[in-house]
């Protein structure tokens, strides 16, 4: 029996492409089976994912103001009226940032930082969870 | 009598109203929101349409999604339900317009008792007894002052399209009026788009009680009072009928003006007329056009349905009820279920239900939509369920409900159920020596 490198190198790059650890592959009588046992390459390189990924957030040093409460986040304090508070605006600790309404409940989320905030991280309307970053600050 | 009746809201009433049709034998749609989808009402229901997102603007308020989902399904009428699109005139003037019966009175009545000023005008014109105060909206300081002056302070300052207290300014001296009315102006255009104002003697330790009516083309009948007098802002957490602070005589007084007074505006439907009282007297507060929380402590006492009752009357246009067919019988007390932690100044407590037990037993109700595994989403109010109990008197109806309070356990969320458990075993309540401000001065935590 030949074998046939080109099925080998399609099977192998199917393997990778699909994220799998086996692969069979027949034609007629013959029959092709490819595996990676440990599967080494793939993790390693999930590893440096992660990795760079929590470098990342090292190196974003902005803090996050957290949601205190489940509900839906208003970014002001009624419709149509302005933000409490914008992008690259300077802000104190105690400042409202935005309002979590749960319940019927109008809550006010103060800033838990003095600084700038850099980013809004909802939107308004938006439900947002415990514990969920509202906005980062710098 | 209706094939299809659509019912336009959530929770514990959709619930209610959906267990009325299914015993009338008509089949029923639920609407819900993206977020309620695996909810109770939804799986009770016949049929079911997503109206839209979780915020209530989007899918319970909204009206043209609410019309798509009549015209999908070939809902015949429209259970409005209490809250959301309940007391909405426009709601029920497109409904109708529409060929679709909106089941509650007609979007004229709606609108005047909304409007507050206009409430009480018609409340006076019809021999009600009203509050001390302006007939007409308070447009300038100094107008303000002069009816204040004339009343005596303390005085309320009230929005005339308010309601859940919102937009309410008391006014203890002269010296705080002008402040405090160009306030409530504010605040009544901020929520309601309606900047008129009046004012009102203001009462400092009132009961709150209200009268259950049901009144057809033919006649109206009442179903007695309730007296819900354990508040907190303005939110009524407990409910009992009859109301123990009455005598026969002014009860009989209440009941009678009230009925005439439903019966000479010519309403159609279920409906609940509002009073304070204090010091032997009643004054008209408000008139709610629809069914509302506390109605079955009315359907305890007295064996009558209201929700079936109202689907009749906006079938028929005519009750079959009269005055003769309502005899309530012995005692009735209902506690408000809410998510929230009394411990913690109420503060709202939504999560995944992981333990459900409800009570039972004799004379003993709970209406509600909540199960085990059921997700309380902080989207909607905080009720998720009612308890009621009936004693032959006010003693065993107390004794009822803290041994079905016993049995409730509820684990995943926080409740007022404990918090119940103290209030019925207070002394104040036990003598019923308590008013609508008493709970927000006692400590239970």
């Amino acid at each position: 029996m030949k074998i046939n490198k080109k099925v080998i190198e399609e099977l192998v790059g199917y393997l990778k492409e699909f994220n799998l650890t086996e692969i069979e592959y027949g034609e007629g009588s013959t029959r092709a089976k490819v595996s990676i046992t440990s599967k080494g390459n793939e993790i390693t390189h999930d590893k440096v994912i992660q990795k760079k990924s929590v470098l990342e957030e090292k190196i974003d040093l902005s803090e996050k103001v957290t949601s205190p409460i489940v509900g839906t986040a208003y970014l002001s304090p009624e419709p149509g009226a302005r933000k409490f508070i914008e992008e690259g605006q300077k802000i104190k600790k105690g400042q409202t940032i935005m309002i979590v309404e749960a319940m019927k409940t109008m809550n006010h989320v103060p800033s838990t930082q003095n600084g700038i905030v850099s980013k809004i991280l909802v939107k308004d309307g938006e439900p947002v969870e415990f514990g969920q970053p509202l906005i980062s600050v710098k | 009598m209706f094939k299809k009746i659509l019912v336009a809201n959530r929770g514990e009433i959709a619930v209610r109203i959906i267990r009325a049709c299914k015993e009338w034998g008509i089949s029923t749609v639920a609407v819900h929101s993206d977020v309620d989808a695996d909810s109770m009402h939804v799986r009770l229901a016949d049929e079911s349409v997503c109206i839209g997102s979780h915020q209530p603007q989007n899918s319970y308020l909204n009206i043209s999604a609410l019309m798509s989902a009549v015209d999908l399904t070939g809902a015949e009428a429209i259970h409005p339900g209490y809250g959301f699109l309940s007391e909405n005139a426009k709601f029920a003037e497109i409904t109708t317009k529409h060929g679709i019966k909106f089941i509650g009175p007609s979007s004229d009545l709606i609108k005047k008792m909304g409007d507050k000023i206009e409430a009480r005008k018609i409340a006076k014109e019809n021999g009600l007894p009203i509050i001390e105060g302006s007939s007409e909206r308070i447009i300038s300081v100094d107008d303000a002052k002069k009816i204040s002056n004339k009343i005596g302070y303390p005085v309320l300052i009230k929005a005339a399209g308010g309601g859940g207290g919102k937009g309410m300014k008391i006014v203890n001296k002269p010296d705080e009026l002008e402040k405090l009315f160009s306030q409530a102006k504010l605040e009544a255009k901020k929520y309601f788009n309606n900047d008129d104002v009046y004012i009102e003697k203001y009462f400092k330790n009132p009961r709150h009680i209200e009268v259950q009516v049901l009144s057809g083309k033919n006649r109206t009948i009442h179903l007695n009072e309730r007296d819900c007098s354990v508040q907190r802002n303005h939110q009524k957490l407990i409910e009992e009928t009859p109301s123990p602070v009455i005598d026969e005589k002014i009860r009989s007084n209440l009941l009678n003006q009230t009925t005439q007074m439903v019966h000479n505006i010519g309403y159609e439907g279920a409906g609940t007329v509002e009073y304070i009282y204090q010091d032997g007297k009643f004054y008209f507060l408000e008139m709610n056009t629809r069914v509302q929380v506390e109605h079955p402590v009315t359907e305890v006492a007295t064996g009558i349905d209201i929700v079936k009752e109202q689907i009749w009357i906006a079938n028929k246009g005519d009750t079959a009820l009269t005055q003769e067919d309502i005899k309530p019988r012995g005692h009735v007390i209902e506690c408000r279920i809410n998510a929230e932690d009394p411990s913690k100044n109420f503060q709202p407590s939504p999560g995944i239900i992981s333990v459900c037990h409800q009570p039972s037993g004799f004379r003993t109700r709970v209406d509600g939509a909540i199960f085990q595994g059921c997700k309380i989403t902080p989207y909607y109010d905080s009720l998720i369920c009612k308890l009621i109990c009936q004693g032959r008197n006010r003693t065993e109806a107390i004794q009822r409900m803290l041994r079905a309070l016993d049995e409730f356990v509820i684990e995943g969320i926080k409740t007022t159920i404990d918090l119940h458990k103290k209030i019925l075993s207070h002394k104040k309540f036990v003598s019923s020596d308590f008013d609508v401000n008493w709970l927000s001065k006692e400590s239970f935590y």
